[in-house]
């Protein structure tokens, strides 16, 4: 009875791996018939993270629904495929292979988020996959990598910007500055990026502190900032940590004059804190969601139409999307006919000065550069209309050594 | 070959292990990935079953074991170019020395203690990979490189497929061994009731720390292989919810049981898939279901059948494939 329920057991691990064995080989060329395109996206839908993901993931949705209901691209149809990777990098590889190999996409919008981009970079490599990052680490675009197209300001460019508006357009004089800072990679980026400038300044930042994704009160961090005398907080954060800390320094009566990087320049804060966010400055390499811009107008109506209620979701975030669709879509435009792989990501690399109407600021790529806009803008928090409103044009860090 | 000495056995496990090395020359790489990562999730769970199921030491710390594990194979890969026959027993070794470390003070904790102990043995691990940015490279991460061998590149799922089978084989076939020893019987004694088992010779803290040592070591090893196969770490990879989802899988595939553990691995894997081939084909045949398949229905569904196989089924899914074994056996009698 033993030796049969030993090989049992052996059996049984072969069946049950052998599980999932009824694929079939996969054709050469995917997802482009002649009606229709496959496209897959890897974006968080559920977890922690699912408040940015969803509305960037609509944003791309109804931006392609749009778009077919006006022709589609070149007379085919965008057929969108979401998988949901819950921000984990085994999931999104999964999610990733689905999509080539089961569904045949031509290609996948964006791969969840910074590490689930890096794990895949050799598979987008590999399978020629045309993609945005909805991250802006430097690691996509140097060395350069022939099939990431990375959208928006970088940390740095953002972080810098801040630093150039204290000194020069507030004219701060010996500023006392802090850097409040989420521990996750693009944390670390603004934090570097921090002290790098305020380097170059001739600054000595006054404090680094963290001040993580998931944390209820920032007691310790706003009480330490105000022993210090701190007037002006950078942070690099995400929209529930801000808000968390703008309303623990209202509690403490503290304002100093804080800034955000475009991942917590949103409208959400404005609503959540009220007049705690009145110091509150935001950068951001997306149209403001009042603005009079065609994009932007655009951008209003296709949430109205798809019953997107922008009081209920992070705007930025929707606007990313519908900018990261929106230059997909002119790329897979610029391909032609004859689409595919190749040809879609050098219809990408034909993009220049590209304009979407103040959605995002003109897109420009090239053979041998795939990196991002060095342009953004400052926004002010307006707590009277809930709104974050600009305050500067599209702008430039200044050179600095 | 002695534990099949039927011509019969012989013969299956012949046709099973051709059918599956040839996988890869058939199924789609996502099938392969899927297999992949099953294969890892089935060395992670069965070490876990080995301390939780045979044992009975709670631990809510698997997550740090596989963290530690994936972590020794990235760095001596990345830095050391150390080829992956080595990276992945060193990735089980290291984990497995971890082990003892946390062995030793656990030994007078029970129950909810020794759950919380564990816990915060995660929490230490996962903030020290965050933290040693030096050798972990922190939250930015680290990359591992493709494994080799005589200069032939196993990067590919396809390819890395061989050597899960190989660790899964191995490991799977050890721990069955393992419960079936002096060892084994030791662990399922001191489940029972510890005091009688020192009663009756048993040295508790030599098999309680052992124990501890199997199980960070089948940890490691699968952390090792998880490296290879994401090919890029991350310390957010590594929380208590990946531990839940080790306890999970041992819960619904049946608790001291090795073949549970597979049965556990294996389904939670691809029971999002199963989820949503299911809601496919129920919106295809109800249209009012169609398209009202959502995502959240895995996180509930994971939640649910937790519950229901520890109200309901115990045993897990290796007591109802005993059960339907010895239906089929004493058929068409009822006993």
């Amino acid at each position: 009875m033993k030796t049969i329920r030993n090989w049992k057991l052996v059996v049984s691990v072969v069946m049950c791996l052998g599980l999932f064995g009824a694929g079939s080989a996969f054709p050469e060329t995917r997802g482009v018939t002649k009606d229709a395109i496959q496209m897959g996206m890897i974006l968080v839908k559920t977890g922690p993270v699912a408040a940015l993901g969803l509305p960037e993931g609509w944003g791309i949705q109804d931006t392609f629904d749009e778009i077919n209901q006006t022709g589609g691209v070149n007379g085919r149809k965008i057929n969108l495929i979401w998988e949901d990777d819950q921000f984990k990098t085994p999931l999104s590889i999964s999610a990733f292979n689905k999509l080539i190999f089961r569904d045949k996409v031509l290609s996948i919008t964006c791969m969840g988020g910074t590490p689930q981009t890096i794990a895949l970079f050799d598979l987008i490599d590999k399978h020629h996959v045309v993609n945005i990052p909805n991250a802006l680490a430097e690691e996509f675009y140097k060395p350069h990598k022939p099939y990431v197209f990375v959208l928006g300001a970088s940390y740095e460019t953002q972080i810098e910007l801040m630093f150039d508006y204290i000194m020069n357009d507030l004219k701060a004089k010996d500023p006392r500055i802090a850097v409040v800072y989420a521990e996750t990679e693009f944390g670390k980026k603004g934090l570097e990026a921090a002290r790098k400038r305020a380097e170059q300044y001739g600054i000595k930042l006054v404090s680094e502190l963290v001040l993580n994704i998931g944390s209820v009160d920032a007691s310790s961090q706003v009480l330490s900032l105000k022993k210090d005398n701190v007037d002006y907080v950078v942070t690099c954060n995400l929209v529930p940590p801000i808000i968390t800390f703008l309303k623990t320094a209202e509690k403490y009566d503290y304002w100093p004059t804080t800034f955000g990087i475009s991942w917590s320049c949103d409208d959400m804060v404005v609503k959540a804190c009220k007049d705690a966010s009145k110091n509150y400055i935001g950068v951001n390499f997306v149209g403001g969601w009042e603005d009079d811009t065609p994009g932007m107008k655009r951008v209003r109506e296709l949430a109205k139409k798809n019953d997107r209620d922008p009081a209920k979701m992070l705007t930025s975030l929707y606007t990313i999307g519908v900018g990261t669709a929106t230059v997909l879509a002119e790329g897979m435009k610029r391909a032609g006919q004859d689409l595919t792989p190749e040809s879609y990501k050098d219809g990408m690399e034909t993009l220049n000065n590209f304009e979407t109407g103040g959605i995002v600021p003109p897109v420009t790529y090239s053979s041998t550069s795939h990196a991002p806009t060095t342009v953004a803008r400052l926004y002010r928090a307006a707590p009277d209309k809930g709104v974050m409103a600009p305050i500067t044009d599209w702008r430039s860090p200044k050179e600095m050594k | 070959m002695r534990i099949f000495q039927t011509i019969w056995g012989k013969l299956w496990l012949i046709l099973f292990c051709l059918a599956l090395l040839s996988l890869p020359l058939w199924a789609d790489p996502y099938i392969i990935y899927m297999v992949n990562i099953s294969g890892i999730a089935v060395i992670a769970a069965i070490g876990l079953n080995i301390l939780t199921g045979l044992t009975g030491q709670i631990s809510l710390g698997h997550a740090a074991f596989v963290a530690i594990g994936a972590y020794t194979s990235a760095i001596l890969a990345s830095k050391l170019n150390t080829p992956f026959w080595l990276t992945i027993p060193a990735g089980g070794i290291v984990a497995a020395f971890f082990g003892i470390l946390l062995g030793f003070p656990c030994l007078r904790l029970k129950g909810l203690y020794l759950a919380m102990a564990t816990m915060s043995f995660g929490v230490v691990v996962e903030y020290g990979i965050t933290h040693w940015d030096s050798l972990t490279m922190g939250v930015r991460g680290i990359s591992v490189p493709a494994p080799t061998i005589f200069g032939y590149t196993l990067g590919d799922p396809s390819k890395l497929f061989y050597v899960t089978i190989f660790f899964v084989t191995i490991l799977t076939l050890g721990a069955k061994n393992l419960a079936r020893t002096r060892i084994g019987r030791a662990f399922v004694a001191i489940r029972d009731r510890d005091v009688a088992a020192e009663v009756i010779g048993i040295n508790l803290t030599k098999y309680k720390v052992m124990a501890f040592a199997i199980s960070s070591f089948y940890g490691g090893v699968a952390g090792g292989l998880y490296s290879y196969s994401t090919t890029y770490l991350h310390p957010e990879n590594f929380t208590l919810l990946l531990s839940i989802e080790y306890i999970a899988m041992i819960i619904i595939g049946g608790l001291g049981s090795i073949l549970g553990s597979i049965f556990g691995a294996v389904f939670l894997t691809a029971m999002p898939d199963i989820i949503k081939g299911f809601a496919d084909f129920m919106g295809r045949q109800f249209v009012f279901l169609h398209g009202r398949y959502d995502e959240e229905w895995n996180i509930a569904a994971f939640g649910l059948l937790i519950m229901i196989f520890l109200i309901v089924e115990p045993t897990g899914l290796n007591g109802i494939w005993t059960r339907i074994k010895t239906s089929f056996k004493n058929w068409p009698f009822t006993y």
